[in-house]
């Protein structure tokens, strides 16, 4: 389970401060699929980063699992993210001198974690995102879907209880970000994993159980997936 | 204005990343610096041996000499009463010894008096120190003051002559070079001045002379064509007074070694200035191709890169130069204390510090026309649809691969060239060994830093080229420095045996008498020689170069069956030829500053007037480090006009030493001995430059070291930013700092390893060329400079480390969120 509780994040550049999120109180259950809408600079990706430890909140508390990412070293939120938490990102970022099996097992190897159990578990994912043959095919000469594919299966491979996507279809077509947002909710559905996807697409956002609209840094709305004019809701929000 | 404003762009541009700006800046100080110590050190030399060899000359345009030890004061009369002298000097040597109270031998204590009629004669430059040249006392160089511990009004004492006072000591001047301490003292005798008529009534030798020098008017050359004819027959000769220090002094050739070097030192900086702006280039590709959208011309966009490299250049040339003049002080005090030489000097900078401006703005250019041309060749549209325009090709490294390997043939070919080739091929060959070395060393990274190893092994290849070249420079610089101290390490052995072969026996001994046979017998008589060979040399002989420039060396007499004084080995036949026609043999130094042809003639003031002789051939000989000649006996004596042998070569029997017969010799032939050098002596005095010469080579394979460092900071850095996003994301994947850090150092640790490799196999490749090489005859043996080699591996190691551990900070305070957005 994810709390978050008033959390601020402000920017500083020279002078000026920029109040980026302005106290967000959030509380995501084990399992859920929650989508981040919101305009740009509405602070939602500065959210998503906060979550991976990537970041250091300017104030407010994360716990995620009961474990509050605020007290943390930069070092332990390091180590937590590599064990707990998958990423995965709207321009893929594999790395172009490995390969694809390489790119999958890159959070194992850091963790100096790699087994042939999880070696077998690499294959089976593999597999999963329907890439089995291209295993030693360098990662940069994939389509831009494959490599997404690749990045999903690296977000899984040490099996975290929580993913978080940053616009995961943002470079894609209908049909691979169909694809794609199918695979994420199958693993969300078959692994009981925690996903929170941020998001411009309504459609995307569709995959979600819940989706939380962002505005000027702060939780603007709250809709539920099951509301039969969510969707026209969301789009005159956005609009 | 819009200039200007150019300008402002171009600075701001260079100096966008602080860290890149400061390490590309460092490489192009060190270069500059580098260059200008060695512009001015070579500028400051040449004018030390000019101004000593001009202090020697003074203002005296002739003197007369004679082939025996004096002359009467009355055979000169027709100079001393001629109208075209405006100033005469006599003079009088003789040898002496000091009487002193410590346990010194004779030979520490031999001093060699000059006596002078007027010490402050115009045709005599004696640099005052304390004291004044009052014509009473003696006069000494401080050296000596200091070693005996004597000051202006002490006295000091001779055996067997007489004692005086100080009158005055004075600077370093040729004239009275001595040795500074007593280990000195074996090799070389004390000079001193002392009144003339004073060494006169020490001597006895009323009336004599060894030397008389004269300045004349413009009747000068008139005069001295009549004394030539006047003095044919006689016993006396005249000599122009000529400055030519070469037969003491080969620091000249020296220069070559350190030119090298500086040159080195520029090719890096070079390499560094266009990793940085090539980088730059390919980073703002799209930048050029908005700019070229907008109607800029090739031309503009070239002109802009073009600005930032001579910006940069300038600021590099601004500190690199007064560092450079700073260097430049240091290295001739070092020079100068290696070579004992108790000179002053006054810094030459003008004209080194404007070539070393030019070459400064001049080198970074030439070495960035490639990255300005590619700058202004962007392709607008390649580049904004962001098609990768950088990728090489697998056909490039085949053509590589081909070049490098074919270029590895001039290794079979003995030519100076094939220097240049072998350096070249290497730096072509070197992603390949690069890649080797990275496949080696891998496991024993990921042993020691984990996955961090394995992924900088990985990222090594992803810039090959860059990587190779930047451990190429590393290579090619401890390659060369190698080579050189493998050279210096070896040429005392080279040296020795050119010694021993040349030397014509195991002593030399030299009086103020011509040796007669009485003499000979006596020292046949002793149970230690087993031979005794006279020695004649004329000395000093002036002559002319090819441009007609004066000179002035020895000429010895040779005999087909006395002692070797050149290496025979193919010279017998001109050796014959030598018998026929008055003619002459010239060592090598002597042949390229005469700068002619074999078969042409040579001029020489002979005792018997001018005469020209054919050059017979250049022989390799170890006397006065071959600036001399030889002249076949009979024709030195006959048409040359020189007859008396003042020095007796000795060969010893087995199990006897010449340190052993020294003293005995010094006291047997006191009266009129005035030197004893041994076969030791001589090559003891040659080879401890060389040793000393060692210790700068090590000095300056550290600091080429330090600067190819340079050069692997600045890649690494360059591989860092250029790889930001990607940095980014392995740290959101749970790359810690550390282990961030780690894959960086193990990137430059790689770098520093190849290079250091290729560095000491190539290295040893040219060293093998050098020592196989007949250009060399095999003064150059092939022997592993051990020392230098782990010198060469500790320091390329831990400086690289420390190359890399800059550019691992860099990475590891990569903010992982603004790389991503990057990406």
């Amino acid at each position: 389970m994810i709390k978050v509780k008033n959390l601020k994040k402000a920017f500083i550049q020279g002078q000026a401060r920029t109040q980026v999120l302005k106290g967000v109180d959030l509380q995501v259950e084990e399992g859920e699929f929650v989508a981040i809408m919101g305009p740009s600079g509405s602070g939602k990706s500065t959210l998503l980063q906060l979550l991976g430890g990537l970041d250091i909140p300017t104030e407010g508390d994360i716990l995620i699992n009961q474990n509050n990412l605020s007290e943390m070293t930069e070092k332990e939120r390091t180590i937590f993210r590599r064990k707990y938490i998958g990423f995965i990102f709207q321009n893929y970022q594999l790395l172009p001198t490995l390969n694809v099996e390489e790119n999958i097992a890159f959070p194992l190897h850091a963790d100096g974690s790699l087994t042939m159990e999880k070696h077998r578990f690499i294959l089976e994912l593999l597999d999963s995102v329907g890439l089995k043959e291209l295993g030693r095919k360098r990662a940069n000469l994939l389509s831009g879907g494959q490599q997404q594919r690749v990045a999903i299966a690296r977000a899984l491979v040490n099996t975290p209880s929580v993913l978080l996507a940053d616009e995961p279809t943002g470079n894609l077509d209908r049909n691979k970000a169909e694809e794609i947002l199918g695979l994420i909710s199958r693993f969300n559905r078959e692994n009981n994993q925690t996903i929170i996807m941020v998001t411009h697409d309504i459609f995307a956002a569709g995959f979600a159980d819940r989706i939380i609209l962002f505005k000027d840094g702060v939780i603007d709305q709250v809709i539920s997936r099951k509301d039969d004019d969510y969707a026209k809701y969301v789009a005159n929000f956005m609009a | 204005m819009i200039m200007l404003n150019m300008w402002r762009i171009s600075w701001l541009n260079i100096t966008q990343n602080k860290k890149r700006f400061f390490i590309s800046l460092l490489g192009i100080i060190l270069g500059i610096a580098f260059v200008t110590s060695m512009l001015i050190a070579d500028k400051t030399t040449n004018d030390v041996f000019e101004y000593y060899e001009q202090m020697y000359v003074a203002n005296a345009d002739y003197w007369v000499l004679s082939d025996e030890h004096t002359y009467s004061e009355d055979v000169v009369t027709s100079v001393l009463t001629s109208s075209a002298v405006t100033e005469t000097l006599l003079a009088l040597d003789k040898q002496a010894f000091f009487e002193l109270e410590g346990d010194q031998s004779l030979n520490q204590r031999s001093v060699r008096i000059t006596g002078v009629n007027d010490q402050n004669s115009s045709l005599l430059k004696l640099p005052v120190i304390e004291g004044s040249l009052d014509n009473e006392g003696l006069v000494i160089p401080d050296v000596v003051a200091n070693l005996l511990n004597k000051e202006v009004g002490d006295t000091i004492r001779f055996a067997d002559l007489g004692e005086a006072k100080v009158s005055a000591i004075v600077e370093y001047t040729q004239l009275l070079a001595s040795p500074s301490d007593w280990e000195g003292a074996e090799q070389k005798s004390f000079r001193i001045m002392a009144p003339l008529d004073l060494l006169r009534d020490w001597t006895g030798m009323d009336n004599e002379l060894s030397y008389v020098r004269f300045q004349t008017n413009n009747e000068g050359e008139k005069l001295f064509q009549s004394l030539q004819e006047e003095f044919r027959n006689s016993n006396v000769y005249v000599q122009p007074v000529v400055a030519d220090d070469r037969q003491s002094n080969d620091i000249g050739g020296l220069y070559t070694f350190f030119y090298l070097i500086a040159g080195l030192s520029m090719f890096i900086s070079g390499f560094i200035v266009f990793n940085m702006i090539y980088t730059s280039v390919m980073e703002r590709k799209k930048e050029f191709a908005i700019m070229k959208s907008f109607g800029y011309l090739q031309r503009s966009v070239s002109r802009l890169i073009l600005i930032e490299v001579i910006l940069l250049a300038l600021i590099g040339a601004a500190i690199g130069v007064p560092i450079g003049v700073w260097l430049g002080d240091m290295f001739m005090q070092t020079l100068l204390s290696v070579f004992e030489f108790d000179m002053v000097y006054t810094l030459n900078w003008q004209i080194p510090i404007l070539t070393a401006v030019v070459i400064g703005v001049l080198f970074p250019v030439v070495f960035s026309l490639f990255p300005i041309y590619n700058a202004g060749k962007t392709s607008v549209l390649l580049t904004l649809k962001m098609a990768d325009q950088t990728h090489s090709s697998k056909s490039r490294y085949i053509f590589r691969a081909v070049l490098g390997a074919g270029l590895l043939i001039f290794a079979f070919i003995d030519h100076p060239v094939s220097y240049l080739a072998i350096l070249a091929s290497i730096i072509l060959l070197f992603p390949f060994l690069l890649l080797g070395v990275n496949r080696i060393f891998k496991p024993i990274l990921k042993l020691f830093f984990g996955y961090s190893g394995s992924l900088a092994a990985k990222n090594l290849t992803q810039q090959l080229n860059r990587n190779a070249n930047t451990s190429a420079i590393l290579a090619v610089g401890i390659a060369v420095i190698l080579l050189l101290s493998a050279v210096i390490e070896s040429a005392p052995e080279g040296y020795e045996n050119e010694i021993r072969n040349t030397y014509g026996g195991d002593l030399r001994v030299t009086s103020e008498a011509a040796w007669s046979n009485q003499d000979k017998a006596k020292l046949l008589a002793y149970d230690s020689i087993a031979n005794v060979e006279p020695l004649t040399e004329a000395t000093p002989i002036t002559w002319e170069t090819i441009d007609g420039e004066k000179r002035q060396f020895s000429i010895f007499a040779v005999d087909k069956e006395g002692p070797i004084l050149f290496d025979r080995s193919e010279k017998e036949k001109s050796y014959n030829e030598l018998t026929k026609e008055p003619s002459i043999l010239l060592g090598e130094r002597a042949f390229d500053e005469w700068g002619g042809n074999v078969g042409e003639y040579i001029y020489i003031n002979t005792p018997s007037g001018k005469q020209q002789f054919e050059v017979l051939d250049v022989v390799k000989t170890s006397n006065y480090s071959g600036y001399v000649a030889f002249m076949d006996e009979h024709h030195l004596n006959n048409e040359f006009g020189w007859a008396n042998s003042f020095d007796m070569l000795l060969t010893l029997n087995d199990g006897y030493t010449g340190e052993q017969l020294r003293d005995q010799l010094w006291l047997d032939y006191s009266n009129h001995l005035s030197k004893v050098e041994t076969v030791e002596d001589e090559i003891k005095s040659t080879t401890s430059a060389l040793t000393g010469m060692n210790e700068l080579i090590l000095i300056m394979l550290v600091l080429i070291i330090g600067l190819a460092s340079i050069g692997t900071a600045n890649t690494l850095l360059m591989n860092t930013l250029e790889r930001t996003s990607e940095i980014g994301t392995i740290r959101a994947l749970g790359l810690t700092k550390q282990q961030v850090k780690k894959m960086i150092i193990g990137e430059g640790l790689l770098i520093g390893l190849s290079g250091v490799i290729g560095g000491i196999i190539s290295g040893m490749v040219l060293l093998y060329v050098t020592s196989q090489s007949k250009l060399l005859a095999g003064f150059i043996s092939f022997q592993i400079p051990l020392g230098n080699i782990i010198l060469a591996l500790i320091a390329g190691v831990s400086l690289s480390l420390f190359a890399s551990w800059i550019s691992s900070a860099t990475a590891s305070k990569i903010s992982i969120i603004s790389s991503l957005k990057e990406g």
